[in-house]
């Protein structure tokens, strides 16, 4: 069979796989992304789970291209349905033209006249490249061997993308060599008969070429949360607490694995109470301290938050954004705890939220967070979301050699012994703070209202002064840092439309405004790291050049636009939605395009 | 030639500027100046020292020592003590709290510093009421039932006007069950015996709990410092506590409590030295361009 060689040229393709969790989709997307990436291809990942423990519908959503990619693609070139129920609930994003590769054991597609069908019998084809080895393997193992559906489905995908199968049977060959020449044979020959059965159909039409990038660029392939943690590391954290939730599980378990090299302690708690209870012991004993929940693991961490607030421990709370209220959708996305986030607290104390936007920013954000907390002696909340946790994408290495680790304030000699005092009111409103074992700076730390030295006061002088102190700390790191924590992208000067936004859905609102400037309008986009305090400054500075402001975020009310209204005077449109997906940018382009056309 | 003897600390070292809130005749006086003597037996640095509190009388406890304090939110002590002695196991750490702290609202905690067995010594502070609060029923509580049909005196008890409806916990049955590594009791009103349990639970390696009859003469006109003193006895010379089912058959007698070492698990797992052992294992090998590279896209 003569196979098309790649085009050297990369271009921007979609895929997207869906069928039953557990039956290897994830896989087969995890194993294209591998292949792909080999290629020099850059990937850009989304997925979405069923919460069901097995079973259920799942979605595997690959872009790939060469170059900054922002976001999954809002349109899928090929969809691969492995089963009906799949390609009811996720065959909606297929574009015009575009390419269905379909599970013909399972299902028969209604007619389409839009689309180009490829039937594949993939589990027929499957079980006659098994019946080849059946001779050659023992009863047990024959018994155990699944026939090599997957295989099958990954040969005629890669050939319906004009990608070369070299690379495919390097990669059977080594996962499968344990398990001996027969296996590995029947995976390459499945390998082949998969691309034969898409070649035989394919005629003489044109199908995608996802291309290939032959020169070497330094780049890592990560998920959100794995980013997380290494920046974590990088920062210097010496102290995790975690209990397991949906999704933010898979920091504890990286960091258990790694971090007792670098001199670290993981601890899996009884709850989230106890976690970050664990966080401020360990944080008060010196170390930083970080604990990484979902919204329910974060509701119950709102005492010790205050706590933290108010005795001033340096700690980091990793939030990773689940949708929905109470149980909710808890393997889809949301931006829905900002509030909780920012007013979660029984009366006032100090604290600081920041909001990772991609796997790339996410390292930064969270060296950031530690370095923070440690800088102002206060609890800083992380937010991150389910997309951009469980998103796998191909990224520059981050160039730790730019990371700075800030320690805490430490007192100096003089400051030490009977009248040391931990609280110290002074300008920047950060007090020096001594750690158990340093001789003369002895003190009681507490919830309750208390003098400079720590001790408990209930006098409205005392109350006022400490909550100043307390508070100016907020007011010193917008002075001295607000500006960095806004980004702007888009046109420079005044412009018909700015975007406000947070998160993760930095790329698409970037893809959005990159389309619309193409377009020709006059178009801007400030995305906020920092949401308490709110640096209202640059934000004024925005404003103030777009004739109208549009606020976007993915939760039910419009919470970032509420804290907006709080903190500015700025009047603005607003869009927003909840529903466990995140935005496109088609969304979001659609959203600007009316507001610019009206 | 010199030698440098070791500094001696001597009871009066530990006593903080600050005066105790508690009401005249509190239980919790007597704990402080066991404290005092137990912490100078065992020569304890109070630069390296540091008490954990909850929330409630109490829970004040660490102001009034002069070393490192952390008063804390009601009922997470050993959450707290646990992290901060796991990131610092040079400190001797010490949690202090009441009954309600640490058996009501935070007593889920214990069965999971048991099985972590963190060297921290737990004192509770157990006057059977809620104090803080001004007398309300606690886990703690000999209350009678409301089907006794017992007058309740109208200016206590006030969230049980009709008698309880629920029984108590025995803390130190309990703490046997979920074994916890060294088990004591003891009496406010016994301030020797008791400086000397609270030394042999700081000596101890693990976490220790000892619970302390620490009666609340404002809130409590039951469980009084008389009821005490007629309701317990020794721990007799024969008991032998690292004997589980003889420390459990101690404990469950509730007309006459045993004040005293009742049980111990001396050679029990702790998770500060198996945390030791995994940095050890792993030790200095962490570096982030080699973890970096790990997921280098090839």
């Amino acid at each position: 069979m003569p196979q098309k060689k790649p085009t050297a040229r990369p271009t921007d393709v979609v895929l997207r796989i869906v069928g039953e969790s557990g039956e290897g989709t994830v896989t087969l997307g995890d194993v294209l992304v591998e292949l792909f990436t080999g290629l020099g291809l850059d990937i850009y990942t989304f997925q979405t789970f069923p919460a069901e423990i097995k079973g259920g519908t799942v979605m595997y959503q690959l872009r790939t291209k060469s170059g900054v990619t922002l976001s999954p693609g809002d349109v899928s070139d090929v969809l691969v349905a492995l089963n009906n129920q799949g390609f009811g609930l996720f065959g909606d994003n297929l574009r015009s033209g575009g390419i269905l590769l379909y599970n013909s054991d399972a299902f028969s597609p209604p007619v389409d006249p839009t689309r180009t069908d490829y039937a594949l019998p993939i589990t027929t084809l499957a079980r006659a490249e098994k019946d080849k080895v059946r001779h050659e393997v023992s009863g047990e193992q024959l018994k155990r061997l699944p026939a090599p559906v997957n295989t099958v489905g990954l040969g005629a995908l890669l050939r319906l993308v004009n990608a070369p199968l070299e690379p495919a049977e390097e990669y059977l060959g080594r996962v499968f060599a344990r398990k001996g020449e027969a296996i590995v044979r029947m995976n390459i020959s499945a390998l082949h008969t998969g691309a034969t059965c898409v070649a035989e159909q394919i005629g003489d039409r044109e199908t995608p070429h996802v291309g290939s990038r032959p020169d070497h660029r330094d780049r890592i392939m990560v998920t959100g949360n794995q980013m997380l943690c290494m920046g974590a590391i990088a920062a210097g954290l010496k102290f995790f607490g975690g209990y397991p939730i949906t999704p933010a599980s898979e920091i504890m378990e990286f960091l258990a694995k790694e971090l007792p090299a670098f001199g670290g302690n993981v601890i899996q708690a009884e709850d989230e109470i106890a976690a970050l209870g664990m966080c401020l012991g360990a944080s008060f004993g010196g170390v930083p301290s970080m604990t990484a929940t979902s919204g329910p693991g974060l509701s119950l961490m709102v005492e010790q938050i205050n706590l933290a607030g108010q005795a001033e421990i340096p700690v980091v709370i990793v939030d990773v954004q689940r949708g929905g209220a109470s149980t909710g959708l808890p393997t889809k996305t949301s931006q829905g705890d900002l509030n909780l986030a920012v007013y979660g607290v029984h009366n006032e104390s100090p604290r600081i939220v920041l909001a990772a936007s991609s796997v790339g920013d996410v390292f930064w954000t969270t060296v950031e967070a530690i370095n923070l907390a440690e800088t102002y002696q206060c609890p800083v909340i992380l937010l991150s979301e389910q997309a951009l946790a469980t998103r796998r994408s191909t990224v520059p290495p981050p160039m730790i050699e730019r990371v700075t680790v800030k320690e805490r304030l430490k007192p100096a000699e003089a400051d030490l012994g009977p009248e040391f005092k931990r609280y110290l009111d002074t300008s920047s409103g950060v007090s020096p703070m001594a750690i158990p074992g340093t001789p003369g700076g002895m003190y009681t730390t507490t919830g309750i209202e208390h003098n400079e030295f720590g001790d408990p006061t209930y006098t409205p002088d005392t109350a006022t002064k400490a909550r100043n102190k307390r508070f100016r700390k907020m007011d010193t790191l917008l002075v001295e840092r607000g500006h960095e924590f806004v980004r702007t992208w888009g046109d420079a000067g005044k412009v018909e439309l700015g975007v406000i936004a947070f998160g993760a859905t930095e790329g698409v609102v970037r893809e959005a405004t990159e389309r619309l400037r193409y377009a020709g309008h006059l178009v801007a986009h400030l995305h906020l790291r920092l949401i308490r305090p709110l640096p209202v400054a640059p934000i004024n500075e925005f404003a103030v050049r777009c004739k109208r402001l549009l606020v976007v975020e993915l939760n039910y009310s419009g919470q970032l636009a509420g804290w907006l209204r709080v903190n500015t005077d700025m009047t603005f449109e607003t869009f927003h939605r909840d529903d466990g997906r995140p935005f496109s940018s088609h969304d979001i382009e659609d959203e600007m395009l009316r507001i610019l056309s009206d | 030639m010199s030698t440098t003897a070791p500094v001696q600390f001597t009871p009066k070292d530990y006593k903080s500027d600050l005066a105790p809130i508690w009401c005249p005749g509190c239980g919790d006086f007597g704990v402080l100046s066991a404290l005092f003597k137990a912490l100078s037996a065992c020569g304890v640095d109070p630069t390296k020292m540091v008490i954990v509190s909850g929330i409630g009388c109490s829970s004040r406890l660490p102001g009034f020592v002069a070393t490192y304090g952390f008063h804390s939110v009601h009922g997470r002590v050993l959450p707290i003590a646990t992290g901060l002695k796991a990131a610092r196991p040079d400190l001797t750490v010490i949690g202090v709290g009441g009954d309600g702290d640490g058996y009501s609202i935070g007593g889920g905690h214990l069965p999971h510093a048991a099985r972590r067995n963190p060297d921290i010594t737990y004192l509770v502070m157990n006057n059977n009421t809620y104090g803080l609060t001004k007398g309300q029923v606690s886990p703690t509580s000999m209350l009678p039932l409301v089907s006794s049909g017992q007058k309740m005196d109208p200016k206590r008890w006030k969230t049980t006007p009709y008698g309880t409806t629920e029984d108590s916990i025995d803390p130190i049955a309990q703490a046997i069950a979920w074994d916890i590594s060294f088990v004591a009791r003891g009496f406010s009103y016994k301030p020797n015996q008791l400086a000397d349990i609270f030394a042999q639970a700081i000596r101890h390696k693990g976490f220790s709990l000892v619970d302390t009859f620490s009666p609340c003469p404002t809130f409590n006109q039951e469980q009084t410092e008389e009821f005490y003193k007629s309701r317990t006895f020794d721990v007799p010379e024969t008991h032998d506590p690292t004997d589980r089912s003889a420390a459990f058959a101690l404990s469950v007698n509730h007309d006459n409590y045993p004040l005293g070492i009742i049980y111990k698990h001396d050679d029990k797992p702790n998770i500060i030295d198996e945390q030791a052992h995994l940095r050890a294992r792993f030790d200095g090998q962490g570096s982030l361009q080699e973890l970096l590279a790990r997921f280098a896209a090839k």
